[in-house]
């Protein structure tokens, strides 16, 4: 708060004043009044003027600046009013209880989207399972009725699972809740899972599979980071020429997990935002239908397990994926 | 072998009894869950496969009230897949955790292999045929005392054929096999093993038994 502008706004109270004063003096002129009688007069008309002002600017420049000094430091400006002190001058009371009344109302407000969200969460949770039921049923059927037109659908209906357990992490991954496990687990067990599942896509498309002995054990939730790999490992399915290999390296500080194809590659425009939301790129419009979801979600879970997820690739010669696990347990328990 | 499956999901239940019958095992599917328990005691279950969710009992508690007096393998097969369920399960007792939905062979492996585990010492380990014998104890292979080592690529795709005597085996097939007992071996390695195993069989002196079937892969003849 800046004195000069707080003068200015009493301007005009100030120079009428003034002009008043000058008035009154022109008349004791007049009548001959002595110069002492004329500085008393001003004195005694300015003095209690100009001190009261200067104490309300005071009261008013100590409780603000304080405020703003607050705000400044604050990470999260809108907890404002949770720290604000009350103060001691009429205007600011009453600015006072409107911030408060708004953050009260703005609680609820939030509580209510939060409760929505939460619930519709729920249901999304409740639904993937539920529907798990019927594919699982479908898939036993196409099992004891094999031929060409079962075939395809088993085809489509691994393509449905997919999407239903993309929406199932999705769900989990914008939470606010944390319903993660944090555990130690062998990674090479939870790479064979997922190589597993997509087994029969990696034999149909005759892709060699280089798969190093690994011996590594990480901390993390063991499901996440199975979807995490599943993801990474349909898409290098879906783009590789031929070749996908995985293998580990140990760091100071961390274990990065490699995941390399010899694919197409993405382009050097594209690759800033594969992680962003929606994002197909040049890639997901020449070669099949993506959603964009999937390299979002994998971002947004690895995020929550302090995971590091990064992507490199050089047009037309392939793409490597690193996932890096933090070494020290203290990190990830934390969270 | 029989297996039990508690599931409440009617059609799932029926398919899954179908698909385990077609591979050989003798299957029971209740559908009265209020006396499920006493399916549950049978002596001659050898295996149960047990849902989560189920009426008037959920599988947690079928899974506890087993274990109090039973050590029959119980294998959890459940929608609800996250951390804190499989935890749940295998300090219940259970002896394994799949997620719907399976793939099937990933199911069978599991199952064979729970299966394996309990009643090993009573399961023979030695596979025939015609004179030749497997030894999966050891991974041996001999015809008329005479004796080979194998690979456990060879080993695999040796059951794989044993296992299906007289029917052709697509290399599809084989290959889904092999990768779901984690031998992650592509086109090139299946052909390369099959090769060396028949050298192997030949070279302890029987007439190479596994013909290739053109476009539709290989059997036992």
């Amino acid at each position: 708060m800046k004195l000069q502008r707080y003068i200015k706004e009493r301007a005009i109270f100030l120079s009428m004043n003034i002009f008043l004063f000058v008035l009154v003096a022109f008349f004791l002129w007049l009548i001959n009044v002595q110069a002492v009688v004329m500085i008393i007069v001003f004195v005694c008309w300015f003095g209690p003027l100009l001190l009261s002002y200067g104490l309300e600017f005071l009261k008013r420049k100590n409780f603000y600046d304080d405020l703003l000094q607050n705000l400044e430091a604050l990470d999260q400006k809108y907890l404002l009013p949770e720290i604000i002190e009350e103060p001691n001058f009429l205007e600011g009371q009453i600015l006072y209880d409107i911030i408060k009344t708004t953050d009260k109302q703005m609680h609820e407000h939030v509580k209510k989207y939060k409760d929505m969200q939460a619930e519709y969460r729920d249901y999304i949770e409740a639904w993937v399972h539920e529907v798990k039921t019927p594919i699982a049923s479908s898939k036993l059927m196409f099992e004891n009725h094999k031929n060409e037109v079962t075939k395809g659908i088993m085809e489509e209906l691994e393509k449905i699972e997919g999407y239903v357990e993309q929406a199932l992490y999705y769900a989990r991954s914008s939470s606010a809740s944390k319903d993660y496990m944090v555990k130690e687990f062998s990674l090479q067990a939870c790479i064979s899972k997922v190589l597993k599942k997509n087994a029969k896509a990696f034999i149909h498309k005759k892709i060699q599979l280089q798969l190093t002995e690994m011996d590594d054990v990480v901390y993390s939730d063991e499901k996440w980071i199975e979807f995490i790999l599943h993801q990474i490992i349909v898409n290098s399915i879906n783009y590789c020429d031929n070749k996908i290999s995985l293998y580990t390296r140990k760091h100071e500080h961390s274990l990065i997990l490699h995941i390399v194809d010899d694919g197409i590659g993405i382009d050097e425009k594209d690759i800033g935002r594969v992680f962003d939301k929606g994002f197909t790129g040049e890639n997901g419009r020449q070669y099949r239908r993506s959603t964009g979801m999937g390299l979002y979600i994998c971002k947004l879970l690895a995020d929550k397990l302090h995971l590091g997820l990064t992507i490199q690739s050089t047009k037309g010669e392939g793409t490597e994926v690193q996932i890096i696990f933090p070494k020290s347990k203290v990190v990830l328990l934390e969270s | 072998m029989k297996i039990l499956i508690v599931e409440d999901a009617e059609t799932l239940r029926n398919e899954l009894q179908e698909f385990l019958s077609n591979y050989g095992y003798e299957v029971e599917a209740p559908d009265d869950f209020q006396n499920i328990m006493q399916y549950a005691m049978q002596d001659d279950v050898h295996l149960i496969l047990l849902d989560i969710n189920l009426p008037i009992y959920d599988g947690y508690y079928i899974c506890r009230e087993i274990r109090k007096n039973s050590e029959v393998p119980i294998i959890i097969v459940t929608s609800r897949d996250n951390e804190m369920d499989e935890l749940m399960s295998i300090n219940l007792g259970a002896d394994d955790f799949i997620a719907k939905p399976y793939n099937t062979q990933i199911l069978l492996a599991r199952i064979e292999n729970v299966l394996k585990r309990t009643y090993a010492h009573q399961q023979s380990s030695i596979l025939l045929y015609k004179s030749l014998k497997l030894d999966l104890s050891n991974g041996t292979i001999s015809y008329q005392h005479q004796q080979e080592e194998l690979t456990k690529n060879e080993i695999k795709i040796l059951h794989c054929l044993m296992k299906n005597k007289g029917r052709i085996v697509s290399r599809e097939e084989m290959m889904e096999y092999l990768w779901s007992s984690d031998l992650f071996i592509d086109d090139n390695t299946l052909s390369v093993n099959v090769t060396r195993l028949r050298k192997k069989i030949e070279s302890i002196g029987m007439i190479n038994p596994i013909e290739t079937r053109r476009g539709l892969g290989y059997i036992l003849a």
